[in-house]
């Protein structure tokens, strides 16, 4: 045990040590993604004549600033990397390691929180500086179930898009898949829209689907606005759901993959 | 056209601009349906905005990105040289080299959404339908002045992608009428990244609602960014050093 803890932190620091090392990367990868700012401009004005469904001003912003930092915590890139090294033949490499490349991608995952809190936290401040009201406190159930809702949710978001990329083992340009995957999760995870605003019966029904889990649950039990234990069994039944998934692509695709030396 | 020889993904990209028109569309529905006046735009309204941003983004991606891409690719590998070896401009050779046939499917999108949303409004005088043309002239001038000196910036600075994804996010934000918008963010998508030059002006043209002045600062900031790119770009062009000599 105490050697896998003692592997699992020096991964962890090697990791850092690389964010770190490409921090200007980063702040634009958290500019870029600053989506729920532009929203809550949208919202902002579209509640400017009148709550709608008992959503005001305040309520809009306190929705996207939570809305915005639980997108950097639940954001993963797997995709992106795992996609190209299977269609390189990069990946052969790390199959040759003694360990599990998915463990280093993981890792990896989790290593980007500290820097993305750094560059959130003015943006945050920020918002807070414009709109006070919006400082809110959760009950202390939420506050504990928060934490727990935001891993599931990352878990989700990276099997999701690890089963995507595996895609590539089939497919050539699979991230063509990914894109229509992104359309729907815009429109039914809280993204764009929180669930509540949407048309009522399709915000309900979005409301179980594993798009919503990536998203909008964590954001929603913040808020006090779900229910906890239903919420975080419904995360955690979509992200045992996806990971079998990865397991069974995963393996069928390694017999199939065929780049030099593999 | 080396992406038509490769038929069922040419008909999955056609799926994925048509999920990208969705995309722009229904949330644009779904916000709309809470109020029906927002930022003194209504559906409608705002839909010939979205229309002009679906050509856009159409018009980036066929011709603009394709392009900006190729050339990044080309400084960093060197075979940059080969283009500045031949008689024609280098920036003209670098800016139609190639295209991408599949984000076509966004302008057809982009034309269909616009004569759905005019269809329902009273119809636009010559004089309007002119100053509406002139506007995403202007505006496609500015967005690609501003490609052309991300591009330039590539000699200095070997990885501009994320570069391109920074600014690629901000575009994202022209979809939206920039009358909700206010403060900073409405000086970075007018001055800052030009997006409301190409998608909210042409539509504010067409209603009726653009001033003079606005319009004259549009064709400015579109002629400016034209002059400023090109100079830009020959800066960067004495500062290559090919990879053979």
């Amino acid at each position: 045990m105490n050697r896998v803890l003692d592997r699992a932190f020096t991964f962890f620091r090697v990791a850092l040590a690389e964010m770190v090392a490409y921090r200007a990367e980063m702040l634009i990868w958290v500019l870029s993604a600053t989506m729920p700012l532009v929203m809550l401009a949208i919202w902002d004005a579209a509640v400017a004549d009148g709550p709608v469904r008992g959503w005001g001003q305040v309520e809009v912003t306190r929705y996207f600033a939570v809305n915005l930092v639980v997108r950097h915590l639940t954001a993963a890139w797997v995709i992106w990397e795992l996609n190209h090294l299977i269609r390189t033949g990069g990946l052969s490499t790390w199959l040759l390691r003694p360990i599990h490349p998915g463990w280093w991608s993981i890792t990896e995952t989790l290593a980007a929180w500290p820097m993305r809190l750094v560059i959130l936290a003015p943006l945050v401040l920020g918002l807070i500086l414009w709109r006070p009201e919006l400082i809110f406190w959760p009950e202390l159930a939420n506050l504990f179930a928060f934490p727990l809702s935001v891993l599931l949710a990352l878990w989700l978001m990276w099997s999701v898009q690890a089963s995507f990329a595996l895609l590539a083992f089939w497919i050539d340009q699979s991230m063509g898949f990914f894109s229509a995957w992104v359309a729907l999760w815009g429109l039914l995870s809280g993204y764009l829209i929180p669930n509540a605003l949407l048309p009522l019966s399709l915000g309900e029904a979005a409301r179980w689907s594993p798009f919503y889990a990536t998203l909008g649950a964590p954001v929603e039990l913040l808020l006090g606005e779900a229910p906890i234990a239903t919420t975080l069994l419904l995360q955690l039944a979509w992200s045992m759901l996806s990971f079998l998934l990865l397991g069974v692509l995963w393996r069928r695709g390694l017999r199939r993959y065929g780049a030099s030396g593999a | 056209m080396g992406l038509m020889q490769y038929r069922a993904n040419f008909l999955l990209q056609f799926g994925v601009g048509l999920s990208s028109a969705v995309g722009v569309l229904l949330p644009m529905v779904f916000v709309w349906q809470t109020n029906p006046v927002i930022g003194g735009f209504t559906l409608r309204e705002a839909m010939l905005v979205s229309a002009f941003f679906l050509l856009l983004g159409g018009i980036l991606g066929t011709v603009v990105e394709p392009n900006l891409g190729a050339t990044v690719d080309a400084v960093r590998t060197g075979t940059f040289d080969h283009i500045l070896l031949k008689p024609v401009d280098a920036q003209l050779l670098c800016s139609v080299r190639q295209v991408d046939p599949s984000r076509l499917w966004e302008v057809v999108t982009g034309v269909l959404v616009g004569g759905w949303a005019l269809a329902g409004l009273p119809p636009p005088t010559p004089a309007q339908i002119l100053a509406a043309t002139l506007m995403f002239g202007s505006g496609m001038a500015a967005m690609y002045g501003l490609w052309v000196v991300v591009i330039s910036l590539s000699f200095w600075f070997v990885r501009v992608d994320n570069l391109r994804f920074l600014l690629g996010a901000v575009v994202d934000t022209g979809r939206w009428p920039v009358t909700i918008y206010r403060g900073w963010l409405r000086t970075t998508v007018t001055v800052l990244v030009p997006v409301a030059l190409v998608t909210s002006y042409p539509a504010m043209a067409l209603l009726g609602r653009l001033e003079l002045q606005a319009a004259l600062g549009a064709v400015a900031v579109g002629l400016g960014a034209l002059l400023v790119s090109r100079g830009v770009w020959r800066a960067a062009l004495r500062h290559y050093s090919s990879a053979s000599s």
